[in-house]
């Protein structure tokens, strides 16, 4: 059933339009194409039908040709000449066949007469066939029609404007609010190290001070810290308590200016060399 | 035994010989000229006693189209009505006038039918001498009595149109 549809589908935009112009003819002797056929891309003429009528003498002699200049290049697409040379006049009635010639080959078409006589009621049609869609730009229905005002181009341009104050608007805030919940995502970090941080600090002082306040000690660490004070591994320090206050610095730097120290330069400069004449060895 | 054999075979075929058949050749022509009506005739009543098909009467003259695909191998018969084909009852005679001509050609050489044309009674002939086209008018007159009004109704009359091989 798919595989129907699909191709039913694909038939019906290939499927031809035939179509006949109106009489080109109708106002005149002369006619501009583009006034008579439809403007299709890859619209091609099948056949020239005209009819017309000839006043003259039988005697006289008379060409009438009915012609279309050619729109790409020289001379005549199309020419069709009837000879009424001693010949009553009449109404002729003609289907000219072409061979599918494009539309872009048909020039100006004309009604002209030489000799003596004249023509009278003329028609002339065209019959033509074009694919739908082969020109995309033919129709708005057809795939791939770009409107040609460019309003939907101009829509989406505006929507993808990044000048705009909307888009711009919209960019500043979706940053912010990539920034808070980046914020807040590093404030939570920072408030759990914070707290680990504390606690650590808490457990050590608590270790540290536990002498003082043994209770809050389990019996093990009690044990421990015992074991610790009994062996004096804890500075002095530790057990005094340190007056507060300003303590300012009491050493003095009595020169004032440090020179190079030259022996050590003169070292080091031996040992350069040596390591120079040692890499030498290898090559001589 | 080989020989038997091809014995055999030889009386059989003379036997099958002796059957008669009959084979059927069959052929299909296809006519090179058709006949079609182009345009219906309507008559005309410019005064009581006539009936006219001449536009200038108020009447239409009757169009056949003859196609022919070859040239020079047939001919048109036109004629033009000599009776009503339908009328109320008519007590009096009606005096029968026509003329057939070209109307339209595809080929400026048809022009040449109308000067070559053949008449009788009320039969045209034009010999078809060129490939293509022709559309023939016919015109045709029906004047009842001597100056009688036709009676009221409908009328109708037949033109006959035949494309004959030459």
């Amino acid at each position: 059933m798919l595989v129907l549809l699909v191709c039913s589908s694909y038939s019906y935009s290939e499927e031809a339009i035939y179509g006949t112009t109106a009489n080109a003819a109708d106002a005149g002797y002369n006619w501009v194409m583009t006034n008579v056929l439809p403007q299709q891309l890859g619209l091609s003429v099948n056949s020239v039908i005209y009819r017309y009528t000839t006043d003259k003498i039988a005697e006289d002699d008379m060409l009438v040709h009915v012609q279309n200049e050619n729109a790409r290049g020289t001379g005549y697409i199309f020419r069709e000449t009837d000879d009424w040379s001693g010949l009553e006049g009449n109404t002729i009635n003609k289907t000219v066949p072409v061979n599918m010639i494009d539309i872009s080959y048909w020039g100006n078409g004309s009604i002209e007469v030489e000799g003596a006589g004249s023509v009278l009621d003329p028609e002339v049609y065209y019959s033509y066939q074009y694919i739908p869609c082969e020109d995309p730009q033919s129709d708005a229905t057809c795939p791939g029609y770009v409107d040609p005002t460019g309003a939907a181009l101009i829509d989406d341009a505006i929507a993808q404007d990044t000048t705009s104050e909307e888009y711009i608007q919209a960019e500043i805030d979706r940053k912010a609010n990539l920034q808070a919940q980046k914020d807040e995502e590093e404030q939570a970090e920072r408030e759990e190290f914070a707290k680990e941080k504390e606690e650590e600090i808490l457990e050590s002082l608590e270790v540290l001070l536990g002498y003082v306040n043994t209770n809050l000690m389990n019996e093990e660490s009690r044990v421990l810290h015992n074991a610790l004070v009994a062996t004096n591994y804890l500075p002095r320090s530790y057990f005094e308590a340190m007056v507060g206050g300003n303590y300012p610095e009491t050493l003095v730097l009595k020169d004032g200016r440090l020179p190079d120290n030259r022996k050590g330069l003169r070292v080091g400069l031996a040992s350069e060399l040596k390591h120079k004449q040692l890499v030498d060895l290898q090559y001589d | 035994m080989f020989n038997k054999t091809l014995l055999l075979l030889a009386l059989g075929a003379f036997a099958s010989s002796a059957f008669g058949e009959e084979m059927e050749v069959v052929g299909n022509v296809q006519s090179k000229c058709v006949v079609t009506p182009d345009t219906a005739g309507v008559y005309g009543n410019p005064t009581p006693d006539v009936l006219s098909s001449d536009p200038t009467d108020g009447g239409v003259d009757p169009i056949v189209r003859f196609d022919v695909i070859q040239a020079s191998l047939y001919k048109a018969r036109i004629s033009h009505p000599t009776s009503f084909s339908e009328s109320p009852t008519l007590n009096d005679t009606v005096v029968w006038t026509g003329d057939t001509a070209t109307s339209q050609v595809s080929d400026t050489s048809m022009s040449g039918y109308d000067a070559a044309k053949v008449e009788f009674d009320n039969v045209t002939e034009f010999s078809l001498t060129v490939a293509g086209s022709t559309w023939f008018k016919t015109e045709t007159q029906a004047d009842y009595g001597y100056g009688k009004a036709f009676p009221g109704g409908v009328y109708r009359a037949v033109v006959s149109a035949e494309c004959i091989a030459i």
